[in-house]
């Protein structure tokens, strides 16, 4: 019985992390846009981009916590941690594990992102568009649930939720209202070498 | 009696100075000559009490200020005892590295400054480098330096850290204005500060330019050493673009002091006394000036760029189109808003210049009926 609940608890929670893992990503391409109304100012946008990211990491390591320590996987916590080590479905395996450590990376730099410089912050922040699609893959190739009806519902959701997102922010141009003047301002200004 | 200017520009061996000019200069209560009124002492005092490293002087004679002259004069005329003011500093700070940032439009300012240069020493020499400001507003702010010698940017960045904790190549920085320099010249050549300052007359009167004036003559007195008033004037600017707008009646007897401009919520910014005629529309002169003042934001604060754009546009309105009580009401409420909203003192300056329009203009404001500003200004 304890075993089930934790192999159950492994599916579950995987199946949390990616719906918080999609919320969060569309939260963070939300505030990059700059998206807000008179219900929803953009704090709220920002502020559940942040929880969220944080319950997600929660959920995320009692995905991993109960997959290890269940006996009947045997999986140990070098596959956990080093990816495409496990000897059971290596590739699927090892593609959460680079999911998970992205993520943790994008987390920690952001608790630190004023020792580390926003430009340094950005650009690792950026590896959350590998991170989302690669953890998706990795429920998709081993997820126990996957062709069941409710996750492909789920799963269908989140991308259709994330590739939205991204739609739009790939065609909404700058959303910094003052790029335009700071571009022109700086030009005044810059005496850079070419 | 020690002066700035009128006074023959000679090089003469440094005076021996160590730390002890900083206590001479907390003394004399010396305040940056640039626009801010910063302490220098306290500015100094950072920069000699860091823990490692040599420091780096800048020589600030950006002078964005449009209506300023006083920097670009002195430097012309005595630019020995500005670089004075710079090579003491740098033995007292035991800086590494001074740098002349003068204005890229100041030609005969800069080319006074390195002719002066040539005839130093070797060992005051190889310490200067030269650097021409863009020729912006903001580009005189000491972060803004510090931030166009790093990186070739001339905009105004976060503070803290400030240039003097963290400046230039991110050693301790102290970025300077020219007259300040030249104050502090004197005051280690002669063991006393010059009871002077440099002030630029501009409007109207009769032969506008700098003077240097007696720490406590008074605005009146300025006045008429630059000739007197060509017409009866409606208000006197003390300040600059930064600064405020006063009734003559007030302002004639005002003395010229730092302590005494602060006791009536004034400063002498950069020095500018411009004086506004009555024959002039003060309203379209405040749209024009801030309308200035908005184009020189740069667009790094969305309060600033933003909220001095809207208040332009609705002081212009007012000009063009007449008064309407709207406009006036939020003209009141946003200047509220943006003080203190930027990275930089950029707004808040702009809108104590526009605060002191709607107060010593308010009537002008309110019975204002339209007019054709490029006809008026």
């Amino acid at each position: 019985m304890s075993n089930s609940v934790l192999w159950y608890t492994t599916r579950g929670a995987g199946a949390v992390t990616l719906i918080l893992l999609s919320c969060v990503v569309v939260l963070g391409i939300l505030s990059t846009l700059r998206v807000q109304s008179a219900s929803w100012p953009r704090f709220l946008t920002t502020g559940l981009h942040r929880n969220l990211a944080l319950m997600t990491l929660v959920f995320l390591a009692l995905h991993i916590v109960t997959a290890v320590v269940d006996p009947f996987t045997n999986l140990g916590w070098a596959a956990a941690l080093i990816p495409f080590s496990s000897v059971y479905r290596t590739f699927w395996l090892g593609l959460g594990v680079i999911s998970f450590e992205l993520l943790a990376a994008i987390v920690v730099t952001s608790l630190v992102r004023g020792a580390l410089g926003h430009r340094a912050w950005r650009a690792i922040h950026w590896l959350t568009y590998a991170a989302w699609p690669v953890g998706l893959l990795h429920g998709l190739g081993t997820g126990t649930d996957t062709w069941s009806a409710w996750m492909l519902a789920i799963t269908a959701a989140c991308v259709a939720g994330v590739g939205m997102a991204i739609f739009f922010r790939l065609t909404s141009g700058s959303a910094d209202p003052l790029a335009a003047a700071r571009t022109m301002f700086r030009s005044a200004v810059d005496r850079r070498e070419a | 009696m020690t002066r700035l200017l009128g006074t023959a520009d000679a090089m003469s061996p440094l005076p021996k100075v160590g730390s002890e000019i900083i206590e001479a200069i907390e003394r004399s209560r010396l305040v940056g000559r640039g626009g801010a009124g910063f302490p220098v002492a306290t500015k100094w005092r950072a920069v000699a009490q860091r823990s490692r490293g040599d420091a780096v002087i800048v020589v600030n004679g950006a002078e964005g200020e449009p209506q300023s002259k006083k920097d670009r004069v002195l430097m012309s005329e005595r630019p020995h005892l500005v670089l004075d003011g710079a090579f003491i500093a740098a033995r007292v700070l035991r800086a590494r590295a001074v740098i002349l940032y003068i204005g890229e439009r100041h030609d005969a300012a800069r080319n006074a400054m390195l002719r002066a240069l040539s005839a130093r020493p070797e060992s005051e020499r190889r310490l200067v480098t030269t650097s021409a400001a863009p020729a912006r507003y903001v580009a005189g702010a000491e972060a803004a330096a510090v931030h166009f010698l790093n990186e070739g940017i001339a905009t105004p960045t976060n503070v803290p850290p400030y240039p003097f904790e963290r400046g230039v190549g991110a050693a301790p920085t102290l970025v300077q204005n020219v007259e300040t320099l030249a104050h502090i010249a004197s005051l280690a050549r002669t063991g006393q500060a010059p009871q002077t300052t440099l002030v630029t007359l501009a409007g109207a009167v009769k032969r506008p330019g700098v003077l240097e004036v007696e720490a406590h003559a008074t605005i009146g007195d300025s006045v008429l050493r630059a000739g007197g008033a060509i017409e009866a004037p409606r208000a006197i600017l003390v300040g600059g673009y930064f600064g405020s707008w006063v009734e003559p009646e007030h302002a004639w007897n005002l003395p010229l002091d730092a302590d005494s401009l602060r006791r009536h919520g004034l400063g002498l910014g950069c020095g500018v006394i411009g004086v506004l005629p009555a024959s002039r529309c003060p309203v379209c002169d405040t749209a024009g000036i801030m309308h200035y003042l908005a184009g020189e934001s740069s667009a790094q604060c969305g309060p600033c760029f933003f909220g001095l754009r809207a208040l332009a546009d609705a002081c212009t309105r007012v000009a063009e189109r007449g008064t309407n009580p709207e406009d006036i009401k939020r003209l009141q409420r946003w200047a509220g808003e943006v003080r203190g909203r930027g990275a930089c003192r950029h707004p808040d300056g702009a809108v104590m210049f526009l605060s002191s329009s709607l107060h010593v203009f308010a009537q002008e404001f309110a019975a204002h009926r339209a007019h054709n500003m490029s006809r008026s200004a």
